[in-house]
């Protein structure tokens, strides 16, 4: 028997890999303007690496690192090297936006296919910490617990490093308002390259939290980046914490509709972001 | 301190500065007036980097800065507040001080400073943990002049301060750029309130269509039937 608890646990588990991603693709939109179409890819990377690294005796929880360091890496260099470009020669913001978001499209078909050669198309999977948790009298995979215990961490991190430190200012600053944070002293090239690669390192993590859990493969990414998409405006654009609580929300909301048919979670997703852009353009959180 | 020679400066096709120069010695108020449009803003901008002219170029403290970014000309000493102020609405005054602390060295002192800055504006420090969204705008405007001292500047470069305000505000804002010279701090300010601006600058330099169309002391352009007319209306 199937309790209300049940769902609202599996709502949390989901909702916890949605915030981090949301959380993501929001520096990278909020901040750095780039709505990130190939954003999923990263997820993609992060969780076919951890796959090989586990073949190779690895433990994914040392992936959550190695991932994390390379999609940030990945992400920095993209951005330094296609999206400064691109800023530079945009007349203004809004041709910036419209641009990079094309020019991410064409990088969803690169990186997918680079990830293709590698490891070609085959859904792969590992068993890691498939033991059932007994939780409030439901059963649980732990490591669908790690995976929330991470996501809740690393979201709260963040959220720590954005409101407390001199660098997290500087971040929330270059989202509100870039020309004025500049004349502060912030290196706005440098932040935004940061944002960018943050926002891929949390795609890493997701995609490494994921593949403990799910089976994955080169075409996992494109649905991600959809979710997080409706996440970011659920919360509020440029909101992390909009993302965070957003991710929650949407997972729960998957969850309640795939207790009555599994088949119709997506669905729901887009008729939620429908409604939302009817109802309620800026978010929960929006102003 | 700050020299700035033969200013061009466009904006895609259009001209903004026509051969603009202009010097500021240490410790003095020099105030910029003209109609909108004038190019004053534009100069501005120039100056602290937001805008990098066509030819031309400024010299500050014997450096050559017309080529550099914003972050290094603020942490040279020379701060912008700019038109509107322009705090960030979704950080509370403090944090819109802090950002102001932004460069290296300001950052370490930021403690002192803040208290230093609270002491010129104590309605900040009553509104500290306050949305800079949820002020007036004389308090935004104070909350910018605020965050532009964090950075202990040398120079100041104010747009507007008082711009939009009420009376009351105005007389306040000009009592604390005037203080301001107590505390070795040199400002170049732009101002549409031309009366009040002649009473508490040394020099004035008059703009209009992009160039620099008079200069002098205030007592000389208060004499001038031209500045009289135009911008006094006498």
């Amino acid at each position: 028997m199937v309790t209300f608890l049940d769902i609202v646990i599996a709502g949390l588990l989901l909702g916890g890999l949605y915030a981090l991603i949301a959380m993501g693709l929001s520096l990278q939109y909020g901040v750095a303007r780039v709505l990130n179409i190939s954003h999923g890819e990263f997820i993609m990377i992060g969780a076919l690496t951890t796959w090989t690294l586990f073949q190779m005796g690895v433990s994914p929880l040392v992936s959550l690192v190695i991932c994390g360091l390379l999609t940030f890496g990945l992400g920095f260099i993209i951005y330094r090297t296609i999206f400064r470009r691109l800023l530079k020669s945009s007349p203004s913001i809004a041709a910036f936006e419209g641009s990079s978001m094309l020019a991410s499209f064409g990088l969803m078909f690169i990186i997918q296919n680079i990830v293709l050669i590698i490891w070609g198309p085959e859904i792969r999977g590992y068993s890691y910490l498939a033991i059932p948790v007994d939780l409030a009298g439901a059963l649980f995979g732990a490591n669908r617990i790690v995976t929330l215990g991470f996501a809740i961490g690393i979201g709260l991190a963040f959220y720590v490093f954005l409101s407390h430190t001199r660098m997290g200012k500087a971040i929330r600053a270059a989202a509100q308002d870039q020309a004025t944070a500049g004349l502060m002293g912030v290196n706005i090239n440098h932040v935004l390259a940061l944002c960018f690669g943050f926002g891929a390192a949390l795609a890493g993590i997701a995609g490494v939290l994921i593949s403990m859990s799910y089976p994955v493969h080169a075409f996992m990414g494109f649905e991600y980046t959809i979710i997080a998409i409706i996440v970011v405006v659920l919360g509020g654009m440029g909101s992390i914490p909009g993302s965070f609580i957003g991710g929650f929300l949407l997972g729960l909301i998957g969850s309640i509709v795939t207790y009555f048919e599994p088949g119709l979670a997506l669905a729901a997703y887009y008729a939620i972001f429908v409604i939302l852009l009817w109802v309620r353009p800026t978010g929960i959180m929006g102003k | 301190m700050l020299e700035a020679r033969n200013l061009v400066s466009m904006y895609g096709k259009a001209q903004a500065l026509w051969d603009v120069s202009l010097t500021i010695d240490e410790a003095e108020i020099v105030a910029l007036i003209g109609s909108n449009g004038a190019g004053k803003t534009t100069l501005l901008n120039t100056i602290s980097g937001l805008h990098h002219p066509a030819s031309g170029t400024v010299e500050y403290l014997g450096q050559g800065i017309e080529s550099l970014d914003p972050y290094v000309i603020v942490e040279a000493g020379i701060s912008h507040v700019p038109e509107g102020g322009r705090v960030f609405p979704d950080m509370s005054v403090r944090e819109n001080l802090e950002m102001g602390a932004y460069p290296k060295r300001a950052w370490k002192a930021r403690e002192q400073t803040l208290q230093q800055v609270y002491g010129i504006f104590p309605r900040l420090k009553e509104r500290e943990k306050q949305l800079a969204r949820t002020l007036s705008g004389g308090e935004r405007q104070m909350l910018a002049m605020g965050r532009g001292l964090m950075s202990r500047p040398r120079l100041c470069l104010l747009d507007e301060p008082s711009y939009g305000l009420a009376p009351i505000m105005v007389t306040e804002i000009f009592r604390i750029i005037e203080r301001l010279r107590t505390q070795e701090i040199t400002v170049l300010l732009i101002e549409q309130n031309v009366r009040h601006t002649l009473e508490i600058a040394d020099r004035v330099y008059v703009m209009e269509n992009g160039r620099i169309c008079m200069e002098g002391e205030c007592d000389e352009l208060l004499q001038s039937d031209f500045v009289r007319q135009a911008y006094l209306g006498l």
